[in-house]
């Protein structure tokens, strides 16, 4: 088994040379991305210095109220993308989508912890936050597709909407075909990655683990349980989120209350 | 009889309505009595259809009560006295599916699981209102508009309603399609109708000029 091979600084400055082959064809097509390319670029490098120089103070103290702050500042900031993202009010989102993200986080992240890995202590800093990460990463994607899918459908096809509730259905019946929808398209491409992977990209956790010098049967273990650990998370979280927030966003007559969306 | 024992199938009791800061209805009141046959009339925007939606709970009124069979629309009671409305829109939107697939769907909402045995009068139903059998399997987005509307119509008799909400249901249907519709109304006592139409002719136990009587109308 191999050591983890550090990057020196010079050499990290080198990789940012791979950026003149994206550079010299957004200049020669003139695609429109350039400052935004760029931006993104400087953001990058920035919020991963700061969160590297961060983990590691977090990772050498290793206190569990620190580790439990650091992933709800990662669920509060993925709570307002999740509620930006979808077009959304923030005051009447916000709370009920923290705990969507929080539950399906949490869950799937203290299984993978405690029972896959069997860790005594299940805030580990080393465990909980680079796992907790991932599953929330997935969480907020999820249900950024299932809260604008479902509520915009429903925007969309008003008629047929306020039809089937003329013909008697309860909330509950008449939304169920939109909850199915925008399941079916937020877990989607969970369901594809999981019959992919292997084959056609080998994913960040493995690549991580063999990088770290495991050896790859080792690196394949973590990568099934944290697939298995993603699909039960976004499943959770997007079956809360429509949930959650379904009561603020219906009128007590059953017809969605439009003063939901942002515009 | 009564009053008490046979109260208006609908009444409307002071209803004003606003959007966005212009009166659309003020204090308008209505009575409809069981049986009866009414036809909403007037220029577009006078709030015709704004009345049927608040009969359904689908606009809450600014001012006033609507009351069903004599009991108050309100949060509660919404839920069971939609079960006794039928609604068919303009240009009805029905879902996805197959002619079939739309007419069977109502039966799975706990409401109307009873009544699943009405889906037998579906042939006569058709021929009574000049569909043809073949349509049944047809998606139902390749049916033209006055197809549609006929579709939604008998899917609400099929659910056995006795308040018929009709919003220019005959305005896509040649005049023999139209007559179809109009004589299976016409003799049901059982049946009561308020249907919104620029047509006077379609139901005549009584027509009502939304233009004339919205602003502070009363009609008993």
């Amino acid at each position: 088994m191999s050591e983890t091979i550090e990057i020196a600084d010079l050499n990290l400055a080198l990789a940012y040379g791979l950026l003149l082959f994206p550079l010299a064809i957004i200049l020669w097509y003139r695609v429109p991305m350039l400052g935004a390319a760029a931006q993104s670029v400087v953001r990058m490098t920035v919020q991963l210095v700061f969160v590297g120089l961060y983990l590691q103070v977090v990772f050498r103290l290793d206190w569990w109220w620190l580790n439990v702050l650091w992933l709800l500042v990662m669920i509060l900031v993925a709570d307002v993308s999740v509620v930006r993202g979808a077009g959304l009010r923030m005051r009447r989102f916000a709370i009920p989508l923290f705990i969507a993200l929080l539950v399906g986080s949490a869950v799937p992240l203290l299984f993978f912890v405690g029972v896959i890995l069997r860790r005594p202590f299940l805030l580990e800093a080393q465990f909980a936050i680079p796992i907790g990460g991932m599953i929330l990463g997935n969480c907020l994607r999820a249900d950024i597709i299932v809260i604008r899918n479902f509520y915009e459908a429903i925007r969309e096809s008003e008629k047929a909407f306020l039809h089937t509730l003329a013909q008697g259905a309860r909330l509950a019946e008449a939304t169920r075909p939109y909850m199915r929808n925008a399941t079916h398209a937020a877990l989607g491409p969970t369901v594809a990655m999981m019959a992919t992977v292997g084959i056609v990209a080998l994913p960040g956790m493995m690549t991580g683990v063999i990088l770290a010098g495991a050896d790859p049967l080792t690196a394949i273990k973590y990568q099934i349980a944290i697939m298995i650990a993603i699909f039960s998370g976004t499943t959770l979280t997007v079956a809360l989120a429509i949930w959650l927030t379904m009561r603020q966003s219906f009128t007590a007559y059953g017809t969605l209350d439009t003063r939901i969306f942002r515009k | 009889m009564t009053e008490t024992d046979h109260p208006p199938a609908v009444r409307l009791d002071g209803i004003t309505l606003r959007f966005g800061g212009k009166t659309i209805l003020h204090q308008f009141s209505l009575e409809v009595a069981p049986g009866q046959k009414i036809t909403l009339t007037g220029r577009s925007g006078s709030g015709k259809t704004s009345i049927l939606r608040c009969i359904l709970g689908f606009t809450v009124p600014d001012e006033g009560a609507v009351f069903i069979d004599g009991e108050r629309l309100t949060e509660a009671s919404v839920w069971s006295l939609r079960a006794k409305l039928a609604y068919v829109a303009q240009e009805p939107d029905l879902g996805p599916g197959t002619v079939m697939e739309i007419l069977e769907r109502p039966f799975q909402y706990r409401a109307n699981r009873a009544l699943r045995k009405n889906l037998d009068w579906t042939p006569q139903l058709f021929e009574r209102f000049m569909l043809t059998r073949d349509l049944i399997n047809q998606p139902v987005t390749e049916l033209s508009g006055g197809e549609k509307q006929r579709v939604a119509l008998i899917s609400s008799i099929l659910l056995g309603r006795r308040i018929f909400l009709l919003d220019e249901v005959t305005s896509a249907l040649d005049r023999a399609a139209k007559e179809a519709v109009l004589e299976y109304f016409r003799p049901r006592d059982d049946l009561t109708v308020i249907s919104v139409s620029h047509d006077t002719q379609s139901f005549n136990d009584r027509v009502i000029d939304i233009d004339i009587t919205a602003a502070g109308g009363s009609l008993g």
